[in-house]
C-alpha cells in the first residue's frame, strides 16, 4: 500500500500569486441595480447601443433564477454585496507603457507576464487585466501591421464599435443563462481579436486576468473573431489574492470563426482555490462558446482548471458550417474542498461536422470533480462524427468523481462515440518507478503528468510546460 | 389532481388498503412527477398523460399465453384474479407470502422511496388491490423455471404488483411477460429479494399492440455472493418506462443486465437504471441496447453510485443505440458518482447506423439489402435474446423482431 504519512509530511506550496498590490483604486458603491449599469457604462464613455445591451440583459437577469443542476455546493452568494466596478487609479489616457504606475508592471512581472516590451524574445502580445479594467496590451504596432487588431474590449468599442455591435452577443445571448447575462449587464473590461481575412496571426496573443479586490467581482468579456482563412492561438491565464471571502468572478467568451478559419483558445486558471478549510476562494462561473460560422472553421479549447473553490464552465462548440471542426482537450484537478463541474457542449448542425472532446479529471483531498458535457446532432448534421473520451483519477479516498455525458442524436446518418475511465494510482507502476530509484512525489508527478499527457500535447509549449509544474504543485502533500 | 381523482373513483377505494392510503397520501401532494428532474426531463408529456386516460380496471379479460409450454415442470402463473400458488416438493418449496409480510415488506420499501424516482411504484400500489399483488418466496434447489405473466386488458389501466424472496442457496430461472392490449396501460411493479448465495436468472419480455402503454419498474436488492442477470427486452409500445433500481446491499455481488428497447412510429421507449453499490467487491456488466426508427424516440439513462464503502468495485456499463431514420431520435446518458478510489469504472456510449461495409460485403456475396440488413439486425439483437432465460428456444423472440422490423 501507498505510505500515507509518507506523503503528507511533504511541505506543501503555499499558493505563490496570492499576494495583494497594494495600489489605490477607484471603486464605485456594492450593489447592483439600473443606475450602477449607467454609472459603469458612463465612465467607460461607451455608445448607446451598449448600454441599451446591458440594461436588457439587466432586466433578463432579474427574472433569471440562479442555476442548481450543478454537482456543487455552495452558500448563496448576494449579488448586492459586490462591488461591480474597481480600477487601479492611473491617468486618463496612456500613451505608451513607460506612464503605467510602475506597481502594476511590478505585480504582472512578478506573475510572469512580461509587460515591458524588451521581452521581445517571448514573442506573445499581452492584454493584461486588472481587476475591472485593461492596463496594457502589448506589441500592438506589430501586430497592426498584419492588420490584427488585439485591444481592450473597453477600447474596442471606441474605436471598432461598427464590429462590437456586430458580433457582441451573437455567440453567447445576454438571456442564454444566468452568469451570462449578469455579465452583459455589468462586464467591465476584457480582449478583443479580430483576424482579418487570410492572416495568419503572426504571434500568440494573450490575456492576463489578475484579480485584485476582495470585494469586487471580475466580469470581463472576450470577443475574437477570425475572418475567413485566418488563424489565431490565443491563451489566457488568470491568478487572484487570498482572502478569506469568496469573490466572484463570471466571464463571458466569444469566438467566430468564418471560413476556413481557426481559433486556438488557451487557458490556464489559476484563480485562488480558498484554503485547506475550504474559506476563501475564487466562485468561476463562466460561459464560453464558439461558433463555427464558415466552412471548414475550427475552434479548438484546451484548458488546465486547477484553481477557484467553484468551477462552472462548459466551453462550446456551435459547429454550424460544413466541415467544421470542434475540439475540447481538458485537464481539471481539484484538492482540498475544490468543487468542478465543467466539460463542454458540441452541437452539430452543419452537415460533416466534427468534434472531438478529451477530457481528464483529477479529484484529491476532499474535492468533487464532474464531468458534464454534451453532444447533440441535429436533423441536418449529416456524416457528422463525434469522439468523447473522459477519464478520471481519484487520489484518496475522500475525493469524488462524476461523469455526466448527455448524448442526443437526431441524425441516423451520423457517428458517436463516448468512453468514459475512472482509477487511481496505479501502485504498480508506482512500484516500477520507485525500485528504479525514483522518489515517490516524483513517480506520482510523472504518473499524472503521462494521465494527463493527451491535453498538454494541445496546449502552446510555454503553457504546456507551466500547466505541468502547476498540476506537480498542487498535488503536493496530497498523494496517499 | 386528475389522476388522484381517478384512483379515487376505482371502485376498490371504498375498502383502501392501508398501502394504497400510504401511497395515495404521498402523491396527494405532488400526484405527478416532476418534469424537470433528470429522471422524467425526457418523458414525453402528452403520451405519459394518455397513459394516465385509461379508467382503472380490477377484472381482467380472459388472457391468452403467447407461446405454448414445454415441459410439466415449468410454473407459469397469471398476475389477476385467484392467483395463488403453494407448492412443497422434495427438493424447494414456493410459498405464499401472507399479508401481514407483504404489507410489511411494501411499507419498509415506500418508506425509502423518492417521490420522483419511484413514482411509477408509487402510482402501482396505490391503484393496486390485494388481488392483482402477488408475493411468494422460494426456497430449497432443483427449482423448475418460473413464467409470470402480466397483461393488461383493452382500453383499461391495470396495475399488478409481483414480490419474489430467495432464500439464501437459491437457484431460479424466471421470465417475466408483460403484454398490452390494443389502447391500454399495463402498470407494473416488481420486488425481488436475493438472500446470501442465491442466483436469480431474470428475463423481462414486455410487448404491446396498437397504442398500448407500460410503466415496468424492478427493484432488486442482492445480498452479499449473490447473482442476478437480468436480459429485458420492450417493444411495440406507444409510450413505454422501464425502470431498474438495483442495490447490492452489502456489495461481494454480481449483477449482469442486458437490455434492448426497439421503437417504431411515433414511439418512446425510455429505460431508467441505478445499480448502488453498498458494500466492497461489487460486480456489474451491463450493456443497454436501442435501436430506433421511423419518427420514435429511444431513451437510456443509467447511473452507477459507488460511495466510499465500496472499494474494489468492478463496474461497467454500455450503451449501444442504432438509429435508422433521420427522423428518429435518440438520447443516451451514461453516467458515473464514484467516491471509493480503489474501484474500476467505466462507460461507453455508441449511436451508429447499420455498417456500411458489412452490408457492402453481404452484397458483393449475393445477399440482398433486406437480407443483408437482417443479419446485422439479428446479430445485434441475439446477443441480449440469448441472455433472457427459460423461453428463449421455443419462443422464436429473434424471428418476432426481425419481423417486425
Amino acid at each position: 500500500m501507498v505510505n500515507e504519512n509518507l506523503v503528507k509530511d511533504v511541505v506543501k506550496e503555499p499558493y505563490k500569486y496570492g499576494f495583494v498590490t497594494d495600489i489605490e483604486s477607484e471603486k464605485i458603491e456594492k450593489g447592483l441595480n439600473e443606475d450602477i449599469i449607467k454609472l459603469i457604462s458612463q465612465k467607460k464613455e461607451e455608445p448607446k447601443f451598449l448600454l441599451d445591451f446591458r440594461l436588457k440583459a439587466f432586466k433578463k437577469w432579474q427574472k433569471m433564477k440562479e442555476p442548481d443542476w450543478a454537482a456543487l455546493g455552495y452558500k448563496k452568494i448576494d449579488y448586492q454585496d459586490i462591488i461591480y466596478y474597481s480600477a487601479p487609479k492611473q491617468k486618463e489616457k496612456i500613451s505608451s507603457l513607460d506612464e503605467v504606475d510602475p506597481k502594476l508592471l511590478e505585480t504582472f512581472d512578478k506573475l510572469g507576464i512580461p509587460l515591458t516590451e524588451q521581452k521581445k524574445l517571448t514573442n506573445v502580445a499581452v492584454d493584461a487585466v486588472f481587476d475591472s479594467v485593461s492596463i496594457a496590451t502589448t506589441f500592438r504596432e506589430e501586430l497592426a501591421e498584419h492588420g490584427v487588431i488585439f485591444c481592450s474590449i473597453s477600447e474596442a468599442v471606441k474605436d471598432h464599435a461598427d464590429l462590437i455591435e456586430k458580433y457582441l452577443g451573437t455567440v453567447v445571448p445576454a438571456s442564454d443563462n444566468y452568469f451570462a447575462a449578469l455579465n452583459s449587464a455589468v462586464f467591465s473590461d476584457g480582449s478583443f481579436v479580430y483576424i482579418p481575412k487570410g492572416v495568419t496571426c503572426p504571434m500568440d496573443l494573450s490575456s492576463y486576468f489578475r484579480i485584485n479586490s476582495g470585494d469586487s467581482g471580475q466580469f470581463e468579456r472576450t470577443l475574437i473573431i477570425a475572418e475567413e482563412s485566418s488563424s489565431v492561438s490565443y491563451l489566457e491565464g488568470c491568478t487572484a489574492p487570498m482572502f478569506d471571502t469568496n469573490t466572484l468572478h463570471a466571464a463571458v467568451v466569444e469566438l467566430i470563426a468564418l471560413d476556413d478559419a481557426s481559433i486556438k483558445y488557451s487557458t490556464v486558471q489559476n484563480w485562488y482555490a480558498g484554503d485547506e478549510e475550504g474559506i476563501g476562494g475564487i466562485f468561476n462561473f463562466v460561459t464560453k462558446r464558439g461558433k463555427c460560422l464558415g466552412k471548414r472553421s475550427k475552434i479548438s479549447w484546451s484548458q488546465v482548471e486547477t484553481g477557484s473553490a467553484i468551477t462552472w464552465k462548459y466551453p462550446s462548440c456551435l459547429l454550424l458550417g460544413e466541415e467544421s471542426v470542434g475540439e475540447f482537450y481538458s485537464v481539471a484537478l481539484t484538492n482540498n474542498l475544490q468543487q468542478a463541474d465543467t466539460g463542454t457542449k458540441m452541437i452539430h448542425i452543419g452537415p460533416k461536422t466534427k468534434s472531438t472532446i478529451v477530457s481528464k479529471g483529477i479529484s484529491a483531498g476532499n474535492s468533487k470533480n464532474s464531468y458534464r458535457g454534451l453532444v447533440k446532432i441535429g436533423t441536418k448534421a449529416t456524416g457528422s462524427r463525434n469522439y468523447s473520451q473522459c477519464d478520471s483519477m481519484l487520489i484518496g479516498d475522500q475525493a469524488s468523481a462524476n461523469t455526466f455525458p448527455y448524448i442526443k442524436s437526431q441524425q441516423s446518418n451520423s457517428e458517436i462515440e463516448h468512453e468514459a475511465s475512472t482509477c487511481r494510482i496505479s501502485e504498480d507502476q508506482l512500484f516500477y518507478l520507485q525500485s528504479r530509484g525514483i522518489e515517490f512525489e516524483e513517480a506520482v508527478s510523472m504518473m499524472v503528468s503521462g494521465f494527463c499527457r493527451d491535453v498538454f500535447n494541445q496546449l502552446p509549449m510555454e503553457f504546456a510546460a507551466e500547466a505541468d509544474k502547476l498540476l506537480a504543485l498542487k498535488l503536493e502533500g496530497s498523494v496517499g | 389532481m386528475e389522476i388522484i381523482e381517478k384512483i379515487k373513483t376505482n371502485k376498490s377505494i371504498d375498502n383502501q388498503t392501508e398501502i394504497q392510503k400510504i401511497c395515495l397520501n404521498k402523491l396527494q401532494s405532488s400526484p405527478l412527477p416532476n418534469p424537470k428532474s433528470e429522471q422524467w426531463r425526457l418523458s414525453n408529456k402528452s403520451k405519459l398523460s394518455t397513459l394516465l386516460d385509461y379508467s382503472v380496471n380490477e377484472k381482467d379479460s380472459k388472457f391468452d399465453i403467447p407461446y405454448p409450454k414445454n415441459s410439466q415442470s415449468t410454473i407459469r402463473l397469471v398476475i389477476g384474479d385467484n392467483c395463488q400458488i403453494n407448492l412443497v416438493e422434495e427438493n424447494y418449496s414456493i410459498n405464499q407470502l401472507s399479508e401481514d409480510k407483504l404489507v410489511k415488506y411494501i411499507k419498509e420499501q415506500i418508506s425509502c422511496f423518492d417521490q420522483n424516482e419511484n413514482w411509477s411504484d408509487l402510482l402501482n400500489l396505490s391503484l393496486n388491490s390485494t388481488k392483482n399483488t402477488l408475493g411468494f418466496k422460494v426456497s430449497g434447489s432443483e427449482i423448475p423455471p418460473i413464467e409470470i405473466f402480466s397483461h393488461a386488458s383493452s382500453n383499461s389501466l391495470n396495475a399488478k404488483t409481483l414480490i419474489i424472496f430467495l432464500e439464501k442457496n437459491c437457484d431460479i430461472d424466471l421470465l417475466q411477460v408483460n403484454l398490452g392490449k390494443d389502447n391500454s396501460s399495463l402498470s407494473q411493479s416488481t420486488f425481488l429479494c436475493l438472500e446470501e448465495n442465491s442466483s436469480v436468472n431474470h428475463g423481462v419480455v414486455s410487448y404491446g399492440e396498437n397504442k398500448s402503454n407500460l410503466l415496468n419498474s424492478l427493484n432488486v436488492i442482492q445480498q452479499k455472493n449473490s447473482k442476478y442477470n437480468l436480459g429485458s427486452l420492450h417493444f411495440k409500445f406507444n409510450y413505454a418506462r422501464f425502470e431498474i433500481r438495483i442495490k447490492q446491499s452489502e456489495g461481494n455481488a454480481r449483477t449482469n443486465i442486458k437490455g434492448m428497447q426497439i421503437t417504431k412510429k411515433d414511439e418512446q421507449i425510455s429505460t431508467y437504471t441505478k445499480i448502488e453499490f453498498n458494500g466492497p467487491n461489487g460486480f456489474l456488466d451491463q450493456i443497454n441496447k436501442s435501436l430506433a426508427d421511423d419518427k420514435s424516440h429511444a431513451i437510456f439513462e443509467g447511473s452507477i453510485i459507488v460511495p466510499k464503502i465500496a472499494q474494489r468495485t468492478d463496474a461497467s456499463q454500455l450503451s449501444r443505440n442504432l438509429l435508422l431514420s433521420n427522423l428518429a431520435q435518440i438520447d443516451t446518458k451514461p453516467q458515473l458518482e464514484i467516491i471509493a478510489d480503489d474501484v474500476k469504472c467505466k462507460h461507453g456510449a455508441t449511436i451508429s447506423q447499420l455498417n456500411e461495409e458489412e452490408l457492402f460485403y453481404m452484397r458483393t456475396r449475393g445477399i440482398t439489402l433486406v437480407e443483408a440488413s437482417k443479419l446485422q439486425l439479428s446479430s445485434y439483437f441475439q446477443e441480449i435474446i440469448s441472455f433472457i432465460p427459460v423461453s428463449k428456444d421455443r419462443w422464436d423472440l429473434l424471428d418476432k423482431l426481425l419481423n417486425e422490423n
